[in-house]
C-alpha cells in the first residue's frame, strides 16, 4: 500500500464530485447508481491501455453506451460489473484494431486478461518489473519521458545525447519493452 | 508505412500531453507493442489516469439517460425490486458496496448511516490473516473474494472496514503519517473508525463494517 501519495487536506473541495440527490422517482435510479460507481474503475481501466485522455474518455462513455443498452436491467452488481470489463475489453480490442488498421491482427494479451480489482497499484508494479528487464539506458530514457515527464530536449541534456538520438534510444527502448512484456504476459 | 523513431515520438509527445493519437497504419506487431508499451508507462505516472470531475460529471448525466431509455424498453424478465439488486449474490463485493450505500443516500431516511449493516449473504467465513501477524491499532488491507477491506486490531479483538470509498468506490490507502484512510481519486478522508472527517461539503456515508471473527488464532471474515 502507496502512502502520504495525496493528503487528503491538500485536496481541495472542489475535487469532490457532487452527487446525484436524494428523491428517486423512477425505479432505474439504482440501477444508474451501479453504473455510475464503475465510472472511475473503468476509466483506470481504458487509461492504463490508452494512455491519454481523450481516447480514455471517448471510449469510457462508449463501454457504458453499449453496455447498458445490451444489459438486460434486472441486473445484479457482480454480473454488472463483470459485464463492464468485458465489454470494455472487446471495446479496447476493437480501437486497436481500428486506429492501426493495417497493422498486426493480432490482440494485445493484456486485453484479454481478466482485470485485477486494484487495477492501478498494480500497473505500477507491472511497470516497475518490465522497466528491471531492459539494459540501463533504455530504463533511463523511459523514466525520463514517461515518469518524469521531461521533453525530448531535456532528456538530451541530462542524458548528455543529441535530441535525435533520444528519440533512437526511446524509440529502440519502446520496442525492446514491448517484446519483454509479450513475453511476460 | 515502417515504423521509426520520429514517428513514435509523436506518438508518445501526444500520450504525454493527453492528447489524442494521430491514427498511423502501423507496420508490424512491434509498433503496435511499443505503442502499447507506452500507454502503459504513460498510466503509471503519479497522478494520471484519473478521470476529471467535468468527465465524471458528465457521465453521471449520460448514464441516468442511458439507463432510462433501457429501462423504457420492453423487457423480458420481470423487474426486481431494488432490494434483489443490490443483494443477489455478492451485495458485499467492492462495487455493491458502494452501490449499497449509494441507495442509503437515495434514501436518506430509510436506513440509518449506522455501523454493522451487514454487507454479505449467502457469503462464507474465509481466513485471510494470522491473528498474530497483525500489529495493534494499525489497519492492515487484504482482499478475499470479492471484498476489499482493512483489518485493525485492538487488543485481541479485530475489527473489519469496508475499504471502498463511500464517494465514488475508489479503494482507499491508509495513510500511517495522518492516521486517516485517504481516497486517491477526489481526496475524500475517513477517520480510521470509518466516520468520513468533515472537511467536505458533501456529506459521505460511513465505511461500512465487516463481520470478522477470530478461529484458532486465524482472523476471517464474511464474505463471497
Amino acid at each position: 500500500m502507496r502512502e502520504g501519495k495525496t493528503s487528503g487536506a491538500a485536496v481541495s473541495r472542489a475535487n469532490l464530485v457532487s452527487l446525484p440527490h436524494a428523491d428517486p422517482p423512477h425505479g432505474q435510479d439504482h440501477l444508474t447508481w451501479a453504473y455510475q460507481t464503475h465510472v472511475t474503475a473503468i476509466y483506470q481501466y481504458i487509461y492504463s491501455r490508452v494512455g491519454n485522455r481523450p481516447d480514455a474518455e471517448d471510449l469510457t462513455a462508449q463501454v457504458f453506451m453499449k453496455a447498458i443498452s445490451g444489459m438486460r436491467n434486472d441486473v445484479s452488481v457482480p454480473e454488472l460489473r463483470s459485464w463492464l470489463y468485458r465489454v470494455a475489453q472487446t471495446t479496447l480490442a476493437d480501437h486497436w484494431r481500428e486506429y492501426y488498421a493495417e497493422g498486426a491482427g493480432e490482440l494485445d494479451e493484456d486485453v484479454t486478461r481478466p482485470p485485477a480489482p486494484r487495477e492501478n497499484p498494480e500497473a505500477v508494479h507491472r511497470v516497475d518489473a518490465l522497466l528491471a528487464t531492459l539494459p540501463e539506458s533504455y530504463r533511463r530514457v523511459l523514466e525520463l519521458r514517461f515518469l518524469r515527464g521531461y521533453s525530448v530536449r531535456e532528456t538530451a541534456q541530462e542524458l548528455s545525447l543529441s535530441e535525435a538520438n533520444v528519440k533512437v534510444l526511446q524509440f529502440r527502448a519502446l520496442n525492446r519493452a514491448g517484446r519483454e512484456r509479450g513475453r511476460m504476459s | 508505412m515502417n515504423d521509426d523513431p520520429e514517428q513514435l515520438d509523436r506518438h508518445v509527445d501526444d500520450l504525454l500531453h493527453d492528447r489524442k493519437p494521430e491514427r498511423t497504419p502501423l507496420s508490424d506487431e512491434d509498433a503496435l507493442r511499443a505503442r502499447q508499451t507506452a500507454a502503459m508507462l504513460r498510466a503509471a505516472k503519479p497522478g494520471a489516469g484519473l478521470p476529471s470531475k467535468e468527465f465524471l460529471e458528465r457521465m453521471q448525466g449520460s448514464i441516468g439517460g442511458w439507463v432510462g431509455e433501457q429501462s423504457a424498453r420492453p423487457q423480458p424478465a420481470a423487474r426486481p425490486s431494488r432490494r434483489s439488486l443490490l443483494l443477489t449474490g455478492a451485495a458485499g463485493i467492492a462495487a455493491g458496496v458502494a452501490a449499497a450505500v449509494g441507495v442509503e443516500r437515495l434514501v436518506p431516511k430509510a436506513v440509518a448511516p449506522g455501523p454493522a449493516q451487514a454487507l454479505v449473504e449467502k457469503g462464507a467465513w474465509k481466513p485471510v490473516k494470522a491473528l498474530a501477524d497483525l500489529p495493534q491499532g494499525t489497519p492492515v488491507a487484504f482482499r478475499s473474494g470479492a471484498i476489499e477491506g482493512f483489518l485493525i486490531r485492538q487488543g485481541d479483538e479485530v475489527k473489519g472496514l469496508s475499504a471502498v470509498c463511500t464517494h465514488m468506490g475508489c479503494i482507499l490507502n491508509f495513510s500511517k503519517f495522518r492516521n486517516q484512510f485517504e481516497c486517491p481519486c477526489h481526496g475524500a478522508t475517513f477517520e480510521i473508525t470509518g466516520r468520513p472527517t468533515d472537511q467536505y461539503d458533501t456529506p459521505l456515508p460511513r465505511l461500512p463494517l465487516l463481520q470478522v471473527r477470530i478461529e484458532r488464532g486465524q482472523v476471517e471474515v464474511y464474505s463471497v
